[in-house]
């Protein structure tokens, strides 16, 4: 096992080698970099003083010796500063000599996606266990009709829509959630329970929309994983026990029906740090979708590395975890992995 | 499931509601001015870099606006006025600007302000290794120099008309909190100390902006105690936060204008509109370089086979005018004897026959076997697409096969406008305020990233912008941008499409707006502007 464990880490370093390579060359075949968009078609904007800023940056070295340079920083745990004008760092906040701080953009932007990410998964696992656990014990029958007509619809409209129309009838008509934004006006001085109820208004429209979108296949995994075991010898063997109902269900069959959905929630751990450009724009909030988004539209090399580092390592490190759980949670695997 | 989903919204539906509900309250009573308050409007982005000379970006010039000033300004008819200088004098050989600055004035945090911060400013944007777009423009200062305290003189080798313009765009910073740091990534640019009516309170990032009155300000104290920003990217949210309540301006679309706007009239009781000239025009650029484009009846046949009125109307609303020069219609650099190329499709067709052109089969106009086709290129911007649909309708009803592309900005500068291969572009240009063209009319400014990228050349021209730039004697001037903007007209390298408007919408309860907003822009007096006392939302941070 734990052999096992080393050699799927050790694994991890050629294949994010690999990813950031492709990355970054990926990211450099698009046409452009920083200084001809900060102020392509400023008149006032010279050209010298754009080559000038291609050179301080490095942007006018080969690509593979620009990788090396990057690599070089990043082996450092260093991941540089944004080409934009503010200058500030991917990551983590940086000090100058005089003590001031200038925060990290990733340091900044990510605490709130992951807020609203974590919120969100949890809010479509809890309901679509519940609904599918619904679905499936009422099979074909008219609950379980209207569950997964409801789920897709939730799935198939547009969010961005659906996001406009919550936001003027729940914040325009009836003022009962704020439209956009983080806080409202006047935050600082509110208690921090205030706070805290402030934040959850705020968020209670974009974790609903990324909701809504998640329940139909989460919900129809639990149903037909349910369904699936409902059938199976060793339920017939409880009922005919003369097991209560409840414990069938709960205990013997929705147990094994989770199985598999560990395999998702491990593969959403680095969707956790990704935010979603749209709902971000909508609502106005500073999260990581905008940021990357933005970040690739300004060609702003160093911030698009760094996310998408961050995420490779994400994602490998979910893969493991997942398998682990799973190992955790399956005798039959966990054996496979002694031998 | 209604009721499941009903509940769920409940559910997430936390705390009370403790919006004000103002809906009926009559902002239109006169009430005379009480300072304090606090205006809220939004921004699409959030500012970079609070030091205008190097952060590139709209967002950030916004609000550094307000904090810094600069040694001139704009006045309500866009003359100068004096910002930080009382006054100015140039010399007779028009070499020389002597500034007289203000006395008796303190930066922000009390340290006073005098010519050595100018001069300090001056040599940090024309060092080499400041990271800033806007060097160039105070570089043909060949010597700046401090005569006393008081008194800042710029020379120049050769007079250069835009001098004044330059200097009423350079934001003077504090030598006393600069010298020692690097200016490319200085705290200050997060955190800076200014001379204008407003200092920086809080930055929230990714979030607001929060300014407040600074009590040094260089012209007094404004009636608004406190400016705040909100970030929000999406218009859509933006407009509605505004009928909401939540934010008092913002700039608001043709669509919004005058189809939202007239269709609802309790928008009307709360909130008044706005219509001024925009800053810039949309343009129909053709490569000279490439045929048929290098034949000036192609190009006059297409102008006179476009719209224009079709397009303000389609793609504006009618919210814009065209243009037949490159400055603000209606000022005093317009030249207003152009004759005006108008919709006319057989002047078109007698224009393409002249250049030997026959209509085939297929109605389309082809000479040697060659049809006439060409693709416009235009960057993701929804007007400009619009346009550029309007413009290949015209086209093809008179015979030219036009195929229309759409690319991410980036891609579109670096690989096609920067290569010079495209044929035909929308584009747009700004309306300066100085009527300088340098740039991208002369022919010396075709290179690559330069902005004379369609390959205008015209000899005449070029003695024209030269001598344009050294004249300071403005009817002498005048004269010089007419014949200018004449010869640009009846050459037609580019097809002047529209100037849209401007589109503002101020809540009502923002007093002191000027009813007719004057040319400098219905911000232009927004110091006098107040909320009284009734009208200001129940802030508790205030």
């Amino acid at each position: 096992m734990l052999n096992y464990l080393i050699k799927r880490i050790l694994w991890m370093i050629p294949m994010l080698i690999g990813i950031s390579l492709i990355s970054f060359f990926i990211m450099h075949l698009a046409p452009g970099d920083i200084t001809s968009n900060e102020s392509a078609f400023n008149p006032k904007a010279s050209e010298e003083s754009r080559q000038k800023l291609r050179e301080l940056y490095n942007l006018d070295k080969p690509i593979i010796v620009q990788y090396g340079l990057w690599l070089k920083r990043i082996v450092q745990l260093d991941f540089g500063s944004s080409f934009a004008s503010h200058q500030r760092p991917v990551l983590w906040e940086k000090k100058d000599e005089n003590g001031n701080i200038k925060p990290g953009l990733i340091q900044k932007a990510l605490p709130i996606t992951l807020l609203i990410n974590l919120l969100t998964i949890l809010l479509i696992f809890s309901i679509s266990i519940l609904l599918g656990t619904i679905a499936a014990i009422k099979k074909n029958k008219i609950p379980d009709r209207m569950i997964t007509l409801f789920v897709f619809i939730g799935f198939a409209i547009p969010g961005f829509w659906l996001a406009l129309i919550l936001m003027y009838s729940l914040g325009v008509v009836n003022q009962v959630l704020p439209i956009s934004g983080l806080h409202s006006i006047g935050y600082e001085q509110m208690s921090k329970l205030g706070q805290i109820l402030d934040l959850l208004k705020h968020l209670a429209l974009p974790v609903f929309i990324s909701c809504l979108s998640g329940l139909a296949g989460i919900s129809l995994y639990v149903r037909n994983g349910m369904i699936e075991i409902l059938n199976q010898d060793f339920i017939k063997t409880a009922r005919a026990k003369g097991l209560y109902e409840k414990k069938v269900i709960f205990v013997h069959t929705l147990k094994n029906a989770l199985l598999p959905l560990i395999t998702i929630l491990g593969l959403s751990i680095p969707g956790l740090i990704g935010g979603s450009v749209i709902a971000e724009s909508i609502f106005a909030i500073p999260g990581m979708g905008k940021l990357f988004y933005d970040a690739v539209l300004m060609r702003d090399f160093p911030v698009v590395m760094g996310i998408l580092t961050i995420g490779s390592i994400l994602t490998l490190l979910g893969n493991l975890i997942a398998d682990l759980a799973y190992a955790w949670a399956d005798p039959r695997i966990r054996r496979g992995l002694a031998k | 499931m209604h009721k499941f989903l009903a509940l769920l919204i409940l559910s997430l539906v936390v705390g009370c509601n403790n919006s004000q509900n103002l809906d009926n309250t009559n902002y239109d009573d006169l009430i005379p001015p009480e300072s304090g308050g606090a205006l809220t409007n939004a921004m699409i982005g959030e500012p970079n870099n609070l030091i205008a000379m190097i952060a590139g970006d709209s967002a950030s010039s916004a609000i550094a606006g307000q904090i810094f000033n600069a040694l001139l300004k704009y006045d309500e008819n866009l003359g100068f006025e004096g910002d930080l200088a009382n006054s100015w004098t140039i010399s007779d050989d028009y070499k020389k600007i002597t500034f007289n600055l203000k006395q008796d004035i303190k930066w922000a945090d009390d340290e006073p302000f005098t010519c050595e911060d100018v001069l300090f400013t001056w040599k940090k944007v024309t060092d080499p290794d400041t990271r800033t777009p806007y060097g160039s423009d105070y570089q043909l200062v060949s010597k700046a120099s401090c005569a006393n305290n008081h008194i800042f003189i710029a020379e120049y080798d050769e007079p250069y008309a835009p001098a004044l313009e330059t200097w009423a765009s350079l934001h003077i910073l504090p030598e006393h909190l600069l010298k020692n740091e690097n200016i490319n990534d200085t705290y200050f640019s997060l955190n800076p100390t200014g001379s204008n009516y407003y200092a920086l309170d809080e930055w929230t990032t990714g979030q607001q902006v929060k300014l407040k009155t600074n009590p040094n300000s260089v012209h007094g104290r404004p009636l608004l105690e406190k400016k705040i920003t909100r970030i929000i990217p999406d218009l859509s949210s933006q407009f509605m936060e505004l009928i909401a309540g939540n934010i008092d301006l913002m700039n608001i679309n043709p669509i919004q204008f005058s189809r939202v706007f007239p269709s609802r009239s309790e928008l009307n009781d709360k909130i008044n509109l706005y219509k001024e000239m925009g800053n810039g025009y949309t343009y129909f650029g053709f490569n000279l370089k490439k045929k048929p484009f290098d034949d000036i009846n192609i190009r006059k046949a297409i102008s006179y086979a476009i719209n224009k009125e079709e397009i303000i109307n389609g793609v504006l609303l009618g919210l814009g005018e065209e243009i037949t020069s490159p400055y603000k219609p209606g000022t005093y650099w317009e030249n207003k004897s152009i004759n005006k190329i108008s919709f006319d499709v057989s002047r078109s067709r007698e224009l393409l026959e002249k250049s030997g052109y026959q209509l085939n089969a297929n109605n389309i106009y082809e000479k040697d076997g060659k049809p006439l086709a060409f693709e416009i290129l235009t960057n993701q911007n929804k007007q400009r697409e619009m346009t550029a649909v309007l413009i290949q309708r015209r086209l093809q009803d008179i015979g030219i096969d036009v195929s229309i592309r759409v690319i991410e900005w980036a891609s579109f500068v670096n690989r096609f406008i920067k290569t010079g291969e495209f044929e035909a572009v929308v584009l747009g240009w700004s309306l300066s305020l100085d009527p300088d063209q340098y740039s991208i009319w002369h022919s010396s400014q075709q290179g690559p990233g330069q902005f004379n990228f369609i390959g205008y050349n015209n000899p005449r021209v070029d003695t024209l912008l030269e001598n344009g730039r050294k004249e300071l004697n403005n009817e002498k001037r005048k004269q010089i941008y007419d014949e200018f903007s004449k010869i640009i007209y009846d050459e037609q390298p580019i097809i002047y499409l529209y100037a849209g408007y401007g589109l503002t919408a101020i809540h009502k309860k923002i007093k002191g707006v000027k009813k007719i907003t004057p040319p400098a822009g219905v911000f232009h007096n927004d110091y006098e502007w107040y909320i009284p006392r009734k009208f200001r939302r129940n802030e508790m941070s205030l």
